[in-house]
């Protein structure tokens, strides 16, 4: 009996080690010197698990300078695209800031917050070297995305501008599923932004392509809890700096420079603001 | 003094209402939801499509696995069932492996591997037309059904071994040929030792659908999902897919209760209304029953006048016996191909790529971890292991006083046992997942660790089926001990704890060590909200590596299979331990 009161205490003390309190962001981020940030660990080169099964990627890297400037601790969650808004949503949030690829768009900021841009992306389309010889070509094929992302409306949209009026779009549960069905020939080709494309067709070089123009803007934002101004000024400001100081461009070029295994060259600016 | 009071109905009736009135104060006036709450996403269209109709595909199609499913689960179960009894050993051997690989491996992981590994299998040409056919979709729907069918092949050799020898040779030596003792008197009987679990392995199968998401099928689960990704209304879409599991369920439940009750055998004078709405039912398939009863008897050969033979049917014979030797030597040789084939599958796997992943997929990062991971970075077979056992012994408590709780005579404690047993086991443990993960922290204002938020799934799910284990065991304790207990002087908790208890737990210690399986199978599930289990890092493993799908999911049932195996071995011996009578019928 007296193990079982032990125990029992034992496990409520764990519980309660990790409830949090609700309150402003921000004055619990700097009062408990702990940031918690929603980040993905499937999204090559966004947030993934390395061969030395670290958790590593250009959000992680983002997540960490921030917290850095921060003065906080960086507590990483892992979220998905069906769970990374709903984790800023809920009251407390559950993360105080998301980092995973998430474009900003008017429909999501009905419900969070965003940060400014933090990288310009697009969507494309990715097929086998050869395999789409014109654009016009995708129209009547199998194309691939992924469930909870705004691709997969972008792509049935285009497909229907090109000429299919039931094109024949799959959601599939993850950027590994998505690759997967590409690469063993249920899909033609997977659509999503542009550099999550490029970092999974780095896995085997040479074979595939990305085919065709933007078909859409990605600017991606950092997700923050609804109508915390302190929190979400505090975060914007700290991607200027980075930005002004050199630092951003160094973890930019690290994923995404030319000598990097996924190079997207920069052609854009981070809104600065004097 | 209260405790008389207790008894009487309308105290218990105002007892049941006061604590409803109470929660619903709570949740009305109390309790801050901050979410607004948006009912007309189901009704009406928004910027991404009308979701109503989207939830509606998904019902559509989750019916239509279920139904395939079921006919595939059937047919594979009765067939491999019937082969588990054979006297031929390769098709015993066959039947026993199917049986025992797929029952002790998760869903997920077979589902895993019929959709990412298997069309490896197959040339390009034949792989491409396949993909033209809605792959996921009949992948889903078969990787259910065979799994499924593993666990109807047990009930029907059970159901058939049920049967005391006895019988049967009373009637061989009372005239019967085969196949009257087999349609007379084998069959009826082992069809009431069938019915009532084939009917709860189908409503498990309709629960199992729920995990075709994972490859893309778009099912309630998915359609769920998918909501939830373009509205954010998370709330209303996790609310409306439990109601549709919980209907269905219903609606299966009161099918099997309808024909439970037209099988109870009762006296024909004085037959309940719900026999009498069953037999009008069911009134239909009795007289088809009867049709092909009739057409058998007359088509039966009529019995040899003489000893003589004549060299046509002599001829007929032998030729039989002789399809019947090439039978098995077909079956021999395909068996052998298929193992040759499996071998050499086998041979050329990249060992290397196990080896290197092995400790990962064992432990996961453990001590390696950051601060932020659970326990130092425990995962893998480990973490799986560790949280089917906290959760396994979570819900024997949950499960011994919820089960002693339904079996109670008080209103005010039966009623809201029964409702959490019936609303839990109404929906598939991804639901269940859901909630405890997403709004339980909520309403509750915790924040728990994501290996807490599955753990305590698992132990609230599972808690739900060790009740009903408890009930079970509870009410096989004949009544006189019961009433001897009282005559004695013994109260309610004095007799459970030194009478009932003791004797119940001990006849259920195999179904307990059943369901820990089946909770070490489940963690699997724990993958879809990120929990580091096995499943988990085998994904993750898969996703750096991309081009080995076949080694690592390989190598990861087998882990799940070895373990799950052993555990349902000593599950066996218990069994047999404890009941020692088993005697094998042959066929």
């Amino acid at each position: 009996m007296r193990v079982l009161k032990i125990s029992v205490l034992a496990a409520l003390l764990v519980m309660a080690a990790s409830v949090a309190f609700a309150g402003p962001t921000y004055d619990r981020v700097m009062a408990d010197k702990v940031v918690r940030a929603g980040v993905s660990n499937q999204g090559i080169p966004f947030g993934f698990i390395n061969d030395k099964n670290e958790w590593v990627g250009f959000d992680v890297d983002m997540a960490t300078e921030i917290a850095k400037r921060l003065g906080a601790k960086l507590e990483m969650v892992v979220v998905n695209n069906n769970t990374r808004i709903s984790f800023v949503q809920t009251d407390p949030p559950k993360v105080d800031m998301v980092l995973s690829n998430m474009t900003h768009k008017r429909e999501r900021d009905k419900k969070i917050d965003f940060s400014i841009t933090y990288f310009f992306d697009g969507q494309k389309f990715l097929a086998l070297k050869g395999a789409v010889k014109d654009v016009k070509d995708l129209a009547n094929m199998r194309v691939g995305s992924m469930q909870g992302t705004t691709s997969i409306i972008n792509a049935t949209e285009y497909l229907k501008k090109l000429g299919n009026p039931d094109p024949k779009v799959t959601g599939y549960d993850g950027e590994v599923a998505m690759f997967e069905a590409l690469r063993s020939g249920r899909v033609q080709a997977i659509t999503t932004d542009s550099t999550i494309l490029l970092g999974y067709a780095a896995k085997e070089p040479g074979k595939y392509e990305l085919v065709g123009d933007f078909i859409s803007d990605e600017p991606y934002g950092i997700g923050l809890p609804q109508d915390d101004s302190a929190w979400r000024d505090t975060i914007n400001f700290t991607i200027q700096d980075m930005w002004a100081d050199g630092t951003y461009m160094t973890i930019y070029n690290k994923w995404f420079g030319p000598d990097s295994d996924y190079p997207f060259p920069m052609t854009e600016k981070i809104e600065m603001w004097p | 003094m209260f405790k008389r009071h207790f008894d009487k109905i309308w105290v218990q009736n105002l007892a049941l209402l006061t604590l409803l009135g109470l929660a619903f104060y709570y949740f009305a006036f109390v309790f801050e939801f901050k979410y607004d709450f948006d009912w007309t996403i189901f009704v009406k269209e928004g910027q991404y499509g009308h979701m109503g109709k989207l939830l509606l595909g998904g019902l559509n199609t989750t019916i239509t696995i279920t139904l395939y499913s079921t006919v595939i689960a059937l047919v594979l179960g009765t067939l491999f069932g019937l082969a588990r009894l054979s006297k031929f050993k390769p098709v015993y051997y066959f039947a026993t492996c199917y049986v025992e690989f797929f029952r002790n491996t998760p869903l997920l992981i077979q589902l895993f591997f019929w959709n990412f590994a298997l069309p490896y299998a197959f040339p390009v040409e034949l792989r491409m037309q396949l993909f033209e056919l809605n792959f996921e979709f009949w992948m889903a729907t078969i990787g259910t059904g065979i799994f499924t069918g593993a666990f109807v092949a047990e009930i029907v050799r059970a159901g058939v071994q049920s049967i005391p020898k006895g019988l049967l040779e009373a009637s061989y030596s009372s005239g019967l040929n085969f196949s009257q003792t087999l349609r007379k008197i084998i069959l009826p009987l082992a069809f009431r030792e069938i019915i009532p679990p084939l009917g709860s392995e189908m409503l498990n199968n309709m629960k199992n659908t729920s995990l075709a998401m994972t490859i893309g099928v778009t099912e309630v689960c998915w359609a769920m999902q998918e909501i939830t990704a373009l509205t954010y209304h998370s709330f209303e879409a996790t609310v409306a897919a439990t109601i549709i599991y919980l209907s269905l369920s219903l609606i299966i439940a009161g099918v099997l209760n309808l024909v439970n009750i037209k099988l109870k055998i009762m006296p024909s004078g004085r037959k309940p209304l719900m026999r009498k709405v069953a037999d009008t039912i069911f009134a239909p398939l009795g007289l088809l029953a009867r049709g092909v009863e009739y057409v058998l008897w007359h088509l039966r050969r009529p019995a040899d006048a003489s000893k003589t033979v004549s060299p046509l049917r002599r001829l007929l014979r032998r030729s039989r016996k002789g399809f019947v030797l090439a039978a098995k030597a077909a079956f021999v040789l395909l068996l052998g191909v298929v193992l040759l084939k499996a071998l050499v599958a086998v041979a050329g796997f990249n060992f290397q790529v196990i080896a290197d992943n092995f400790v990962t997929l064992l432990i996961w990062r453990f001590p390696g971890g950051s601060e932020t991971e659970f326990f130092m970075g425990l995962g893998g077979l480990a973490g799986a292991l560790l949280m089917a056992a906290i959760a396994i012994s979570g819900s024997f408590v949950i499960g011994l006083f919820v089960g002693m709780g339904r079996t109670s005579q008080n209103r005010a404690l039966r009623v809201p046992c029964t409702m959490y047993i019936e609303l839990i086991r109404g929906n598939p443990l991804i639901i269940v997942i859901f909630w405890m993960y997403f709004f339980i922290p909520i309403i509750l204002k915790i924040d728990p660790h994501v290996f807490w938020s599955a753990t305590i799934a698992l132990t609230v799910f599972f808690g739900a089926y060790i009740a009903e284990i408890v009930r079970g065991g509870i009410e096989n304790i004949p009544p006189g001990q019961v009433e001897a207990a009282k005559a004695s002087g013994l109260s309610y908790f004095q007799t459970m704890r030194k009478i009932i208890l003791p004797q119940a737990l001990k006849q259920m210690l195999p179904a307990l060590v059943g369901m820990f399986i089946a909770a070490f199978k489940d963690t699997s599930l724990a993958y879809i909200i990120g929990v580091m289990e096995l499943t988990r890092a085998a994904y993750a493993i898969n996703n750096r590596i991309m081009i080995h799908p076949f080694e690592i999911y390989t190598t990861v049932a087998l882990m799940y299979f070895v373990f799950s195996y052993l555990m349902s071995l000593y599950a066996k011996r218990l069994e047999r331990k404890l009941s020692p009578e088993t005697v094998r019928i042959e066929m």
